[in-house]
C-alpha cells in the first residue's frame, strides 16, 4: 500500500490529467472506502455507489485540494458523510418511519454463521463479536489491505496516528489468544 | 513499530478478509464514471431505487437520480432478447441531450429527450453503464449495472 506522500504525488500527476495515476490512487483508497460505507451500514449496492459518489465529487475539487497529502482524508471524510446521508434518506423512505433499521445494533454485522461452510471461520466470526467496535473496524480494514498505510487507516477511523499499530497488535492477539483457547479452532 | 506477523496471525486476518471485500468490480466501476467527468460536472446522486417489480410479467426497476439542477428518473425494463428499455425522465423537463456511455469500445449513445422532458433509449445491452445530461451545466450520474 502506497504512503500519504506516495499518494498525494499521484494525485498531483492525475490533477496534470494522467490516467494512469488516476488508476492507482483509486486502486490505493477503495477497500478503505469501502469499509467506510460498509461500516456507516449500507448495503452492498449503496456503498459501491457511496464510494463511486466520492470519486466523482474529488474529480470535481481536484483543483481545490490545496495539500495532495490530504486526498485521503477528504475521500474518507466524503464518504462517511454520503454514506451518512444515504442512510437518512433510506430510513425517512421507509414506512414506519425507520424503527426497523435503529433497532439494528451493529451498523456493520458480522457475516451469519448459518451461512459459513467452515468450521474454523464460524469460530473465528463467533470469538469476534466479542472484541471492542474499535477493534472489529480495525482488525476489518486491515485485514482488507496488504502492508495497510496507517495514516490513511487512522483517518478512516479517527484514531491517533501512533495508536494504529500498538492497537492493531492488541486487537489481534486478543483474538488469537481466544481462538486458541477454543478447541473447536485448535482442533484440526 | 509493528509486531511481525505468524502464520496464525494471517490466517486470522486472511479469514477476517475473506468476508465482505469490496466486490471486484468496484474499481472498474469508479474508473468507468471517472473517465469522462470534468471539472465542471455536475454530479447526480443515487436518490431512490424502487425494487423489481413483476409487471405484465416483465421485470422492471425505476431508478432516480438527485443533482441540484435537475433529477433524472429511468426505468430499466428488461426485454424478452436479453436487452433492456430504458424510459427516462427529467425534472425540470427540457429538450436536452441525453447520452449513455458504456464501456470503450462500445460507442455512446444519445437521444434527445422531448420537451417535457421524457426519453427513451432501447435495444441497450447488460453491463456498465452512464448517463450524461448535456444541459447548461453537465450532469452526469455515477455508473449503473443495467
Amino acid at each position: 500500500m502506497w504512503s500519504d506522500a506516495q499518494l498525494g504525488t499521484l494525485l498531483e500527476r492525475a490533477r496534470d490529467g494522467d490516467r494512469e495515476a488516476l488508476r492507482e490512487l483509486v486502486r490505493a483508497l477503495d477497500p478503505v472506502l469501502w469499509r467506510v460505507a460498509r461500516g456507516q451500514g449500507l448495503a452492498t449496492e449503496d456503498a459501491a455507489d457511496v464510494v463511486q459518489t466520492s470519486w466523482l465529487e474529488l474529480i470535481r475539487r481536484l483543483h481545490d485540494i490545496r495539500t495532495p497529502r490530504a486526498v485521503t482524508a477528504w475521500l474518507i471524510t466524503t464518504t462517511r458523510r454520503e454514506a451518512w446521508h444515504r442512510r437518512q434518506r433510506a430510513r425517512r423512505d421507509l414506512p414506519d418511519g425507520g424503527t426497523a433499521v435503529r433497532a439494528v445494533p451493529d451498523p456493520d454485522p458480522p457475516p451469519d454463521e448459518r451461512l459459513m461452510a467452515d468450521e474454523r471461520d464460524r469460530v473465528l466470526w463467533r470469538h469476534f463479536e466479542h472484541l471492542s467496535q474499535r477493534c472489529r473496524d480495525l482488525l476489518r480494514i486491515v485485514a482488507q489491505v496488504d502492508r495497510p498505510d496507517y495514516t490513511v487507516i487512522a483517518e478512516a477511523f479517527g484514531m491517533p496516528h501512533g495508536s494504529i499499530g500498538p492497537t492493531r497488535s492488541r486487537c489481534l492477539a486478543k483474538l488469537r489468544a481466544a481462538l486458541t483457547a477454543d478447541p473447536a479452532w485448535s482442533t484440526p | 513499530m509493528t509486531d511481525p506477523l505468524d502464520e496464525v496471525d494471517r490466517e486470522i486476518l486472511d479469514r477476517i478478509g475473506r468476508y465482505d471485500p469490496p466486490p471486484p468490480d468496484l474499481d472498474e466501476r469508479v474508473l468507468f464514471a471517472l473517465a469522462l467527468t470534468g471539472l465542471d460536472d455536475e454530479v447526480a446522486r443515487l436518490a431512490e431505487t424502487v425494487a423489481p417489480a413483476a409487471r405484465a410479467g416483465e421485470q422492471a426497476r425505476t431508478i432516480t437520480f438527485d443533482a441540484s439542477s435537475r433529477t433524472v428518473m429511468i426505468t430499466i425494463l428488461e426485454r424478452p432478447d436479453g436487452l433492456v428499455r430504458l424510459d427516462g425522465w427529467l425534472a425540470p423537463g427540457a429538450a436536452l441531450t441525453v447520452e449513455l456511455r458504456r464501456p470503450a469500445p462500445a460507442p455512446p449513445r444519445t437521444v434527445t429527450a422531448d420537451d417535457t422532458g421524457r426519453f427513451v433509449l432501447d435495444g441497450v445491452p447488460h453491463g456498465l453503464a452512464q448517463l450524461v445530461i448535456h444541459g447548461t451545466t453537465r450532469v452526469v450520474t455515477p455508473s449503473l449495472l443495467l
